[in-house]
């Protein structure tokens, strides 16, 4: 169920274009999301300012429905934040299917008027009654407000299924930042859908690359030669496992596998486009990442020095097929591998057609 | 009601109703995470004295648990802690998904404030006439011995016995020849 602010504190620019319209639009992308990632989905919306906190749909699957009530939405009053989680908890009380699990997403763009205790009283309710909560803390930053928020989280809080986020204002679309949160992953759902997405990717790229990060500063002591394969290797591993995380197709490895390549395939890449910034950031964080980065995007340069974009990636391909040979457990002429491997080449056409035959019968076969 | 009856009130016919507890249906609302309902039920974790059931939030407890098959309930064992063992303990029959806000909607079937003695294990007989037809029992723990904030509840165990039902899991399709 969706808490939206519709105060007069919405009218505020601070947030490209409008805080209620980057507000409008990170809703937008959740519902999106949420639906999306299981058909089983149910989301409401309801308005916490204006005469008064008001339901404009209960929780349903239809999407469509769900984005046309956010048409014509009035901004004014002030939002009572206490009334609004609550309507929210007797509107989930209430859905059709007593299996779902219950959670409230709230965004919080105005002051908050309530006492830290009532605060703390919903939240033990929302505990005791088994409903999560994720906090969207934005717009307006009065004293108290995060500790207020952080309280109420505290209160609701069982075993991490509840979460808070600040978004400053800034050049970052309130979407955008809520994009990686677990307020969008949500616990382990909504993997599928992001495929899809091209900001959702990028930003799971970021991820990586802070996993990637991570990795390779424990590596960092060793030598350098072998911190590259090892860099890529640990890559592979890395974002498979926070794939894992947010997907739940943990059965198909071939599918993580994918997803792996793609993110080790396209940080070379995209590492040779971005050197400049890629590096100047890591190299903030870390001046051993920095080296090994600039190691590892000299030797792919190296391997595809002489040949066109498009040869690049066949480079990156055998790199990346010794690579996978290392691995355990993956073989290299496996035809779903080589499938993948191939599909990362656009413009490879020999290649496409050769795995044309064979992309609609594995396609099949799945 | 569940006056002082003699320890041999588990009659003869009564089964330990265990085997009978559709395990994937069960739900428990407001129990702390890592002292969660089968440490109350499971055979086993319910004799370990170190492993309870406990509250979270506040004191009350909210218990559901479906049945495989239509059982009779004749009456349970709850056990626990002199202070922060449960006291009163509603019982209803064949509600699904209750929450806190209607436990007061309804009567509950029956009704029953333990002594120390139940807490020890003594029984608690009900009345049967309630329960001839059960699917399922949601177990209110409204208030423990001593007022705390956490309750804790060592074992719960049901006892009765089974009417003759088809359990639709165990039917297999005919196969056409």
């Amino acid at each position: 169920m969706i808490c939206i602010d519709n105060s007069e504190w919405m009218r505020n620019g601070d947030y490209a274009p409008s805080r209620f319209q980057a507000q409008a639009d990170a809703v937008n992308l959740i519902c999106g999301a949420k639906t999306q990632s299981n058909p089983e989905n149910t989301v409401g919306v309801l308005t916490m300012a204006g005469k008064g906190v008001r339901v404009l749909v209960t929780p349903t699957s239809d999407l469509g429905k769900i984005l046309a009530c956010m048409h014509g939405l009035e901004i004014g009053g002030e939002m009572n934040l206490a009334a609004g989680i609550q309507v929210a908890q007797l509107a989930l009380k209430h859905r059709q299917n007593k299996k779902q699990q219950q959670r409230i997403i709230v965004f919080a763009g105005s002051p908050v008027t309530h006492d830290k205790k009532v605060l703390e009283m919903i939240g033990k309710k929302l505990k005791k009654n088994s409903v999560a909560l994720d906090i969207v803390n934005f717009g307006e930053d009065d004293e108290g407000k995060k500790e207020k928020l952080e309280a109420l989280l505290t209160a609701v809080n069982n075993n991490d299924t509840s979460h808070i986020v600040h978004v400053p204002a800034g050049p970052n679309a309130l979407s955008d930042v809520l994009i990686s949160t677990p307020i969008f992953t949500g616990d382990g759902e909504g993997g599928s859908g992001f495929a899809a997405s091209a900001a959702a990717v990028a930003a799971v790229s970021m991820e990586e690359e802070r996993a990637r990060q991570e990795a390779a500063a424990k590596k960092a002591a060793e030598e350098a030669s072998e911190q590259d394969v090892t860099m890529t290797e640990r890559s592979s591993e890395g974002p498979s496992g926070a794939d894992n995380k947010k997907n739940e197709i943990p059965d198909d490895d071939n599918t993580l596998l994918q997803q792996a390549l793609a993110m080790s395939v396209d940080e070379p890449a995209s590492t040779q486009d971005l050197q400049d910034t890629e590096i100047s950031d890591a190299a903030a964080e870390d001046p051993e990442l920095a080296l090994a980065l600039q190691l590892s995007v000299q030797d792919s340069t190296k391997d595809s020095s002489t040949e066109a974009d498009m040869s690049k990636l066949l480079a990156d391909q055998s790199f990346v097929s010794s690579i996978l040979a290392s691995l355990p457990g993956v073989d290299p002429n496996d035809p779903s591998v080589k499938e993948v491997l191939a599909s990362m080449q656009n413009q490879s056409e020999s290649q496409q057609k050769q795995d044309e035959d064979q992309a609609p019968e594995k396609k099949e076969g799945k | 009601m569940s006056a002082a009856e003699s320890a041999t009130s588990i009659q003869k016919n009564q089964v330990d109703l265990l085997d009978f507890i559709d395990w994937s249906g069960l739900e428990c609302l407001n129990q702390s995470s890592s002292h969660s309902l089968s440490n109350a039920l499971k055979q086993g974790y319910r004799e370990d004295e170190g492993l309870n059931l406990e509250s979270d939030a506040d004191e009350q407890l909210l218990i559901y648990i479906p049945f495989t098959q239509v059982i009779k309930l004749h009456s349970i064992v709850v056990t626990g802690s002199e202070e922060e063992g449960p006291k009163t303990v509603k019982l209803f029959a064949n509600r699904e998904h209750m929450g806190f806000s209607n436990v007061s909607d309804f009567p509950p079937s029956d009704t029953a404030v333990l002594s120390p003695d139940n807490l020890k294990g003594k029984p608690v007989v009900l009345k049967y006439v309630k329960f001839q037809n059960v699917r399922s029992l949601t177990i209110f723990i409204e208030d423990n011995q001593s007022s705390s904030e956490i309750t804790k509840v060592q074992k719960i165990a049901l006892y009765g016995s089974t009417v003759e039902t088809t359990d639709m899991k165990g039917l297999k399709k005919i196969e056409d020849h």
